[in-house]
This record gives C-alpha cells, structure tokens and sequence, in this order.
C-alpha cells in the first residue's frame, strides 16, 4: 500500500437520493479501471451499479448501507464512501462525514438543490468537511447548471463558485470548458475514456473570460499572491488552484464543476479536482480524548510510528463472518498485531486485512494512519476504537441521532424466533440508530430507527437475509400510574370458612415522592404487626404496583408506610398479611387521587426559515408545549415539549409539511400527567380492549 | 400558594410599584449596565416575576442560543428559590415554564417585520400571545431610532411592554439628566430607565426614569453572588 499520505483522498459522495451518486461512482471506477465495465443502477442489465451490491438496494435503487470503495486516479488513492441519499438512513452519511477528509456534493442540475441537499449540507457544515461541487444531468431536459450555483449561494449559504462551463446544455451537452486551463474538454470513445483537449470555441470565448474573472477574483480574496499576479497579469494555473483549495479547506468556498455521468461527460476532471483541490488526512486536525486523563483531547498525528488508534465506523455481515470497516488516524494497523477495543477492554489479535471494492475484496498486511480498510472476525460495534496496547485513547464518538420512531415486532412462528434474534443483534451493531427494547409490560419486541423506511428496510432485511418473516404493530406508548394526594389506609383482612382462618389488619399511608419509583417504610411498633409478615406486606404493596387499579399501567412514585395493625395468634400468616396489604393499597390508592402520567419527549425541529409558523403549528396541535425558536440564518431550530402518544407518524407529516427539507430529533424528558380528556380516551380504549379480550 | 408568596415577598414591588405594571402597556422598559454586571439576570428575574402571575413573557435574544437564555432562568430560579427556602420546585418550575417563550435572532437577521410575522404565527394559531416582551442585544447604535419606533407601534398593537438590555461603556460620559449615550435620541420613547452601577462592591440599581419619586439610588441592590435583586441593608 502507498503510505504516501500526501497522495492519499479519503471522500465522500453525499448527495439528494436520484441526484446520480451511484452512476458518478460507478463512473469513477470505471475510469480508475477499478471495474472493467458499467451497468445500470436500476439494474436493467440485471448487474446493477458496483456500489449498490445489497439485493435490496438494487431493487430500490438507492443505496441504503454506504460501501467503502478504493481507486487510483493520477497517483493519488482513493477512498470512496457511497453514502445514501434519504433522510431516513441519515446515519450513514453522518458516519461516513466522521472518517472522511472531503466530500463531493453532488447535486442534479434539473432539481438543484433539494431537500436531502440541505440536510447533507449540514451535516458536512457540522463536520467540517470541505467539499466540491458537482452539477450533475447535465444533459436533461431543463439542466440549468447556472441557476444550481445560485441556489447554492442563496440557499445553502455556499460561496459557490463556476470552475468549468458546459458546452452546449440538455441534448447539446457535448463537454466542458476548463476555466483555469481556459480550454475545452471532450469526452469520447464509447464510454467518454478518451478525454479531448481543445480550444475554446469561438462563440463561449467571451462568457469563458467573464466567468473565468469571476473565478480569479472570488479566489483572489484568498491570495495575495494571485492579486499581484492579476495585477500584473502572470496569473497562473497552479496560482489559481493554489488559492480555491485554500479557500476550499477552509470551506469558505465551493469549487463547482459540471457534467453528465449517465453520458460520461466531466468525471475525469472532477477526479483531477478530487486530487488537487479537496484535503489528504494530515492536512486534517483530528482528535481524541484520553480516557485516564478526564477525556482531555488528544490531537492525533499522522506519524506511522506513533501508537494505533482507529475508529471502527461500520459493520457489515459478510459471507465469512463481520466484516469491520475501519479508518486508522494514527499509528499503523497491522495483520498480526495485537490491538485493544478500548470500550470492551478487550485485545484482539488482528486476523485478515482487506481492503474493499464493493463486496469484492483484496488482501493487505497493513491498514496506514489516513486510510480506510476493513478487518476480518472482529468483534466490536460500530463506533468502537481500537488503539495499540498501553494507551487509552477514544474517538469522540460519532453525533448519533436519537430514534425518531418505534414498531413492535414478533417472528411470525416459533421456528423464526432464534434468526429474528440473530438478525436484531447484527443490525444493532451495524447501525447504531437502530435500537431494540422489550416492552416490559406487553413483552413486545420494539425495534426504534430514524423513520418508517428505516424500520421498513430492517424488516425487509430479517426477510431476505435471515428468511424469516415478521409481524409488525403499532407500540403502545409507556403510560405510568402515581397518586398525587396523601391518603391513608386501615384494612383489615378476615376469612373464616372452615379449618384455618385468616387475619391480619394493615394500616398506614401512602404519599407521593418524585425521587423514586417505591418506597416502603415500616413505622410499627410494639409488635402490632409481627416482624415476620412486615416483608410478605412489603412484597404485596410491590405487586399491586406492577399494575395500576386505575388503567392497569405500572404505578410508580409512591411511598407506602405501615405504622399499625393486628394480628392473630393462629389465623395470622404470610398469605393473610399479603392479602391485608394488597386490600390495604387498594383502599389507599383510591383516595389517592389517582393519575396517569405519560412521557413527554424533548423534540427539536431543525427547519427551514419559511416553514417555521407551520412546524410550530403542527406541533401545537399535537399538544407540544413550544419552548424556543432559534434563528440560524437560513434555518431554524424550534424546541418543544411533546407528548410521545401525538408523536407516532410525525416524520412522515413534517415531511410532507416542509418539503422534506425538516430534521427532527426526540428524546424522552419527564413523565406529566396526563389531562383528563386524555386519560378518559384511555379508560374507555381499556376497557374496550378488555371487553375484546373477554 | 407558593407563588403568590414569591410574588409578595418580590423585591422588585420596592422599586415602587408592581413590577408587572411598569412600563405600561405599549411601554418600554430599559435596564442599563456595562457587559457582565447583570443586565440579563436582572431582566429574567422582571420575567419570572410576570411568569409567577401567569403572565406571558417572549424572551428574545440576539447574542446568545436559547439554551444559553434557558440557563439564566433555571440559574435565577433555583436562586430565587434557594433565597426563600422552596424545596420542592419541580411543579413551580413546570407552572412558570408554559409562560416562557425564547426566541433567538442573530443580530443582523434581527428586523421587526420579521419579529412581527414570527409574533403573528405564535398569537393566530394560539401558540403564544405574550404580555411581556424582552429584547436582549439590540444594538443601541445611531440607526436604532427607527427600530425602535416600529417596535413602540408593536408593543401598542399587541398590548404588551418591551423590556431591554442596553450596553454601556465605560468611555462613555451620560447625557443630560444622567441618561446613558445609547439612549441620548430615544429616551423619549422609554417609560421606565434602571441603570446597574457597580460601586464598593455592590450593585446599585438606579432608577433614571419612571419612578414616581426623585430619581436616585433606589433602595435595592443585586446580590453579586446571586445576581438576585435584594434589599439594601
């Protein structure tokens, strides 16, 4: 492996979902010669495109797991990270930004920038990547690669700035003109291989000069050294790429370049532009913290010498067992070695190296600090870091968005039961949005994700992969009982009918507490109620809270303290005090002023500035308390109080609202009680349900 | 019952009249003070006070993110309720919560036609209709004077009065009749003026306008630890 690390470009293709990133990478394998032919993506040819290599995807025709991919271009390596395009598998491309050094935005010169555009774009801004741009399609109908760069000022806030310029547009579309070298480039042969240089043709010479100013002087702020050679008209090439890769780093400008990849026109200059203009990773500052020193950070260097530290950020289950995809920030990752997984403790010896092309592999011995590779029979989770023995660094864990949504799900039959169990551990471990949990009531098996497709693409999922077929419903939210008034209670407990009577009287008070969920305190004295039955009342109180007598929900926030009762010398035992107690409960609770209390989730809407009055709104309507709305410019961030029951089907609403163009996260805040229309809808839906049952 | 016992036992009633009162409505309502000597927690505890009364408060700030704002009310709160002994303030918290509402601008994206169009979407669609406003940030620069003046019809619109927070400079000798630099051409359109003066140690509040009696130091203090309002002596 090169371990020149000035020659080495780990990016990403980030992009609207049918903006074309497939076909671009594709195109570029098959111009580094990484693939020796080019198929559809939506799988006409019956292959498919090299990057969608799941079955699934190919039939959706998106790509739902980013493969990690490598090519040569000019003596540079690439690493290539296909990132999905929907909102709903937002994690990958959020993954994917923590272990590149640059991106490239591709965005479709029909639709310009949409809404997925805007949320990758933010998600780059947050990890600092700096990226190019790529106006793809050019060869459509309506392709306006002109209008795409002001969107990309105006909406997007890029300083956006033209480095090529088509020749010709839509069915016309014949090639670029190269306004640093101020040539034009053709693409011919039967796959647009070989690459023309010509002159500029007469009729574009003057809107290639005027475009090529516009070039020079919003590159020039960047560089003294290109003002005093405009100045003395010595402007260079070299001069002008010096200065936009500067700005670019910085991401304070975004070099944007123009083509077709379905018509193999402009990929090989954008793999010039991937080499010369977007960063090698020493040119990147990354940290780590130091789990003995308080998670100081740490500033990792590229030096080979140093101690390991890498960041497993993918999981895939591949034919010979997981597959671990891996990026090492410092240090060498060798076949051999011994390397320790700094969450777990644990060391592992390190197996097969492999570097990947799709699902084909090749073998290495070493993995080197800037490069992405992928280890064999590793176990870890995605996000793990594994570091050299002796020393206990960390990565700052990858921005992991909370599930926005939960289903309930059960194997269809029994025999199914051990591979839905299987299948659920591998996607945990894969996909770190991808939660599952067991409803203690219901015992239900809840699966959580990022929104309906997500879950719907996990179910799919268990079905191809793992054959086994699913039921999926509808959770119930987790209501919760408590009382909110002291009450007091004296029952007595008396049966005679026949043989062995029972007796026992157990009195006292209950009150609420907010710090804990029971507590059971016993005030009695002078043996009113023999030592030996306090634990067997104790033990009933607790069962009554399993489930409510108002609704049947698990009452929590209660204190229970006996401070008297009686017993009798023989018909007093542990059966008759536990059920004393459980009539003692039932007796309190119900003067208690019994309520129920639901969860109410902390919920942030990221949107748009445009849509704020009707997000607001939509919240309003499902009971949300609003908190804040913080302007950002072009977006804006509204905070609310939500409860969980309105919150099912929101993401396909928000969506549906705001054109897509809305994030939104949500995490559990407080229990509140619940209003009294509410809880009546409650208590006739139990009883009905009960009703069902019966 | 606790409210109405914090609302008593308020300092602020000492500035003359009910906090809640002054400036009126469609007034506006001015706290002064050189950066960090507690302008902001001096106007989160106006707003937590109108809050005790279930009056709704708009927060607005144009330097700091609403978490940063939310802060200064929970900082102020467990304060005020440290200072009179309240234990349990969970349900007070939670009561006095569903009368705040931050908003947050960055400064040059701040305009009232915008403020005005993000008000209508809060009152028409019964989000939120304040009676309180407070504007923390605003440049009180040589164009501030028409701002202003859009704001003044706002608050008359709206019945509601506007409270802000004004930056003084240690450079900068006051005006006429004592009133800071910043308020040299919109004092007029200003009910009630409170300057925060650090002196031995203590901050005084000092009550250039709108109080009934001669202006001059007033009778309360600002805890420096607390940043509280409190009684002098």
């Amino acid at each position: 492996m090169n371990s020149k690390i000035l020659k080495v470009r780990n990016i990403g293709i980030s992009a609207h979902i049918d903006a074309g990133k497939t076909t671009l990478t594709e195109r570029i394998l098959y111009y580094t010669k990484r693939i020796r032919a080019i198929h559809d993506v939506k799988g006409k040819d019956g292959v498919g495109a090299t990057m969608d290599f799941m079955e699934l995807e190919k039939e959706r025709g998106i790509t739902i797991a980013s493969a990690a991919t490598y090519c040569k271009w000019r003596n540079h390596e690439i690493n290539i990270i296909d990132t999905p395009g929907h909102v709903d598998f937002t994690i990958e491309v959020e993954r994917s930004l923590r272990v590149l050094d640059g991106a490239i935005l591709v965005l479709c010169s029909v639709g310009g920038v949409q809404s997925q555009t805007i949320t990758v774009d933010h998600q780059m801004a947050r990890y600092k990547v700096p990226c190019i741009a790529f106006i793809n399609k050019c060869d459509r109908v309506g392709a306006d690669p002109f209008r795409v760069i002001k969107q990309l000022k105006n909406k997007l806030g890029h300083n956006a700035v033209a480095m090529q310029i088509p020749i010709g547009l839509e069915g016309n579309f014949s090639g670029i003109i190269d306004l640093v070298a101020m040539k034009a480039v053709y693409f011919e042969g039967d796959m647009g291989e070989d690459v023309r240089i010509e002159n500029i043709p007469e009729n574009l010479l003057p809107e290639a000069i005027q475009r090529r100013e516009e070039l020079i002087d919003s590159a020039s702020i960047f560089s003294d050294e290109l003002t005093e050679a405009a100045l003395e008209d010595k402007i260079t090439e070299d001069l002008i790429i010096s200065a936009v890769r500067k700005a670019a780093l910085l991401r304070k400008m975004t070099p944007v370049f123009i083509g077709s990849a379905y018509k193999n026109k402009g990929i090989q200059p954008l793999l010039n532009a991937v080499t010369k203009l977007l960063p090698c990773p020493s040119e990147i500052e990354n940290q780590a913290f130091d789990v003995d020193d308080d998670e100081s950070s740490v500033v990792l260097s590229n030096d080979l010498k140093k101690p390991l530290v890498a960041l497993a950020f993918k999981l895939e289950d591949g034919q010979y067992g997981q597959l671990t995809f891996i990026r090492v920030y410092q240090g060498t990752l060798a076949k051999g070695s011994s390397i320790l997984n700094v969450r777990t403790g644990k060391k592992v010896k390190v197996g097969r190296v492999t570097r990947i092309h799709a699902d084909q592999m090749e073998d290495i011995d070493i993995i080197p600090a800037g490069y992405i590779g992928a280890l064999f029979g590793i176990e870890c989770a995605s996000g793990d870091t594994f570091v050299s023995p002796g020393i206990n660094l960390t990565m700052t864990s990858m921005y992991v968005p909370n599930p926005v949504i939960s289903l309930a799900i059960a194997p269809k039959d029994n025999k199914s039961e051990a591979n839905v169990a299987k299948a659920l551990n591998r996607f945990t471990k894969e996909d770190p949005t991808f939660k599952i949990s067991t409803n203690q009531e219901t015992g239900e098996t809840i699966i959580s994700g990022m929104g309906e497709l997500h879950l719907e693409v996990y179910v799919e999922r268990m079905r191809r992969e793992y054959n086994v077929e699913v039921i999926t419903g509808m959770p119930r939210v987790a209501y919760r009982e408590t009382i909110s008034r002291r009450a007091e209670f004296n029952y007595t407990h008396k049966k005679q009918t026949g043989g062995a009577g029972q007796f026992g009287r157990v009195a006292g008070f209950m009150e609420p507490i907010t710090e804990e969920d029971f507590v059971f305190e016993s005030k009695v004295v002078g043996g009113a109620i023999p030592t030996q039955f306090i634990p067997s009342c104790e033990k009933s109180f607790k069962k009554c809270l399993e489930k409510g007598p108002l609704m049947e929900f698990p009452v929590v926030g209660i204190k229970v303290v006996i401070n008297d009762g009686s017993s009798h010398s023989v018909d007093s035992s542990d059966m008759a005090f536990k059920a004393a107690a459980r009539g003692a409960f039932l007796e309190g609770y119900a003067k208690a002023n019994p309520v129920i209390h639901e969860p109410i989730m902390r919920v942030v809407v990221e949107t748009p500035t445009e849509f704020q009055g009707v997000v607001m709104g939509s919240l309003n309507k499902r009971r949300g308390m609003i908190a804040s709305a913080q302007d950002e410019g072009r977006l804006c961030v509204i905070e609310a109080r939500v409860p969980l029951a309105d919150m099912f089907g929101y993401s396909t609403v928000l969506r549906s609202l705001t054109q897509g163009k809305a994030q939104f996260t949500m995490e559990f805040a407080a229990y509140k009680q619940v209003p009294q229309s509410i809880a009546e809808e409650l208590a006739k839906k139990a009883a009905e349900e009960k009703k069902s049952v019966a | 019952m606790l409210k109405k016992n914090l609302i008593l036992r308020n300092s602020l009633r000492l500035i003359g009249q009910r906090t809640e009162d002054i400036p009126p409505e469609g007034g506006f309502g001015a706290v002064l003070a050189r950066a960090g000597v507690g302008k902001t927690a001096f106007l989160v505890q106006l707003a937590l006070n109108s809050q005790l009364s279930n009056k709704n408060v708009l927060h607005i700030s144009l330097n700091d993110p609403a978490q940063k704002v939310s802060l200064w009310y929970e900082e102020v709160f467990r304060n005020i309720a440290a200072q009179y002994n309240i234990n349990k303030t969970n349900h007070l918290w939670e009561a006095v919560l569903k009368h705040r509402f931050i908003m947050t601008f960055k400064v040059d994206g701040f305009s009232v036609p915008k403020l005005e169009e993000r008000l209508a979407e809060l009152t028409e669609q019964n989000i939120f209709s304040p009676h309180m406003v407070i504007i923390d940030g605003l440049p009180f620069d040589n164009s501030v004077h028409t701002p202003l003046t859009d704001l003044k019809i706002l608050a008359k619109n709206h019945g509601l009065h506007i409270w802000f927070a004004i930056r003084t400079h240690r450079h900068e000798e006051p005006g006429t009749g004592g009133i800071p630099a910043q308020l040299e051409n919109v004092d007029d359109l200003f009910e009630v003026v409170i300057l925060l003066q650090p002196k031995e140690g203590e901050i005084h509040l000092k009550v250039l306008k709108g109080r009934s009696s001669s202006s001059g130091y007033s009778e309360l203090l600002l805890d420096p630890s607390s940043m509280l309002i409190k009684d002098k002596g």
